[in-house]
């Protein structure tokens, strides 16, 4: 019996696994784009009434935007994108929930017990060099946004390696096991070009912020 | 050789399994468009795709007209800069300093302060000259001292800069004495601002004008 451990055998595997993991590039398409057009804006509008920040992730385009009145007041664009499970609804998400391994943690100020040493200054506030490059947002409808930024130095190298074998292999099974459980599942991989993006990002969008995120 | 045989061919067995597990994981996990958007048109309708491209077009005039006509405020927190703007025109941008983040908690418990610069969309609510700092509460506790009974025991001048512009809930955009530390977060949720910028910044903003912060 010929073994697929063959040269050829492997070369063929690695080729299918290729093909498979850079269309799921092409998150989610379907319907035609003037419709998706037409919903987009209508939900824009919506949420452009309100004086809230919003964002809108636009995954053909591939950038993020946060908005306020329509006016978008940062843009990050998007390396690398892929994506599973269900698409995300086309309507108003809300974010739940950022989840990082290390999440900045705020300075406590304690009170001054004197005079002199209220007179001296310390600064220890949350910066943006303090926020994550690499997190999770949780949006409403179950629909997860992995967002990492390309790593330097052989730990984020590891970690990233970590992540993309995470992302082929765990998370297809955990979109299973919600699927057995007829549970809405999605998972979205955005890879931003730098680490000041993910920053930036991490810090733009707080817990309760609304947003779309479209196959435009 | 035989129990080795086996163990091979179990551990075969269960490798083809878990494979086997993992490409149907993978099948069911393929991108899946939104069920919305299968209740779009029909690509051949020609007549409903121009009338759906008319009522976008509507749409985004409608979304345009929401952002401010006039002159209004634009407050990055993350990089502490302050741009004034008409339109997509960039008139002033400045360096700023917002709030720190940072925790206060009253000893016994009772209150708590985040300080935060507020987000979200506001309006120029008041506009002062010579502004005079009413110390709020926070500010003795984080001195160590105590509260004053009376007001006027909460007055301090000269530490607000030359104008002010309030926009909210005890929130201002306002002057500073510590200029070597704008563009960090250090303020407690105000705005603080160098002098030339502030008075630009004065001088173009009216009461209502827009706030925008992020």
């Amino acid at each position: 019996m010929p073994s697929v451990w063959t040269t050829r055998g492997k070369g063929t595997l690695a080729l299918a696994v290729f093909i498979a993991l850079f269309l799921t590039s092409f998150a989610w398409g379907g319907a035609p784009p003037e419709f998706l057009e037409n919903r987009l804006a209508k939900e824009e509008l919506t949420l452009a009434k309100t004086p809230s920040l919003y964002f809108i992730v636009l995954l053909k385009s591939k950038v993020i935007a946060l908005r306020s009145r329509g006016m978008t007041l940062q843009e990050w664009k998007i390396q690398g994108l892929h994506a599973w499970g269900d698409a995300a609804p086309l309507g108003a998400l809300t974010l739940a929930k950022k989840s990082t391994l290390f999440p900045p943690k705020r300075a406590k100020i304690e009170p001054a017990a004197s005079e002199e040493e209220a007179a001296t200054f310390e600064l220890d506030a949350l910066e943006l060099k303090d926020m994550p490059s690499r997190f999770t947002l949780f949006l409403s409808g179950e629909i997860r946004i992995e967002v990492r930024t390309k790593p330097s130095g052989f730990f984020p190298r590891l970690g990233n390696f970590g992540h993309i074998v995470a992302w082929n292999l765990w998370v297809p099974l955990k979109n299973l096991a919600f699927q057995l459980r007829k549970k809405p599942f999605g998972a979205i991989d955005i890879r931003l070009e730098k680490k000041d993006d993910g920053e930036a990002l991490y810090w733009a969008l707080h817990d309760g912020i609304k947003g779309l995120v479209f196959p435009l | 050789m035989n129990k080795k045989k086996a163990v091979r061919i179990s551990l075969l067995i269960l490798a083809a399994v878990l494979i086997l597990i993992e490409v149907v994981a993978i099948v069911v996990a393929w991108p899946k468009p939104a069920a919305e958007a299968s209740l779009g048109p029909e690509e051949s309708d020609q007549m409903e795709s121009a009338k759906i491209k008319a009522e976008t077009i509507s749409l985004h005039k409608k979304i345009g007209a929401l952002a401010p006509r006039s002159v209004f405020i634009v407050i990055d927190t993350a990089r502490n800069t302050l741009t004034l703007k008409s339109g997509d025109k960039t008139v002033l941008e400045a360096v700023v300093s917002c709030g720190s983040g940072s925790i206060l908690e009253e000893p016994g418990g009772k209150r708590t302060w985040i300080f935060d610069t507020p987000r979200g969309e506001f309006q120029v609510k008041s506009k002062v000259i010579d502004p005079t700092w009413i110390k709020p509460d926070w500010a003795f506790i984080e001195e160590g001292k105590e509260i004053p009974k009376r007001r006027e025991e909460r007055f301090e001048s000269g530490v607000l800069g030359d104008y002010a512009l309030g926009f909210g809930d005890g929130y201002f955009i306002h002057g500073t004495l510590y200029s070597r530390l704008l563009g960090r977060s250090v303020t407690h949720g105000c705005v603080r601002v160098g002098d030339k910028d502030l008075k630009a910044v004065y001088q173009a903003a009216s009461i209502g004008t827009k706030i925008y912060i992020f």
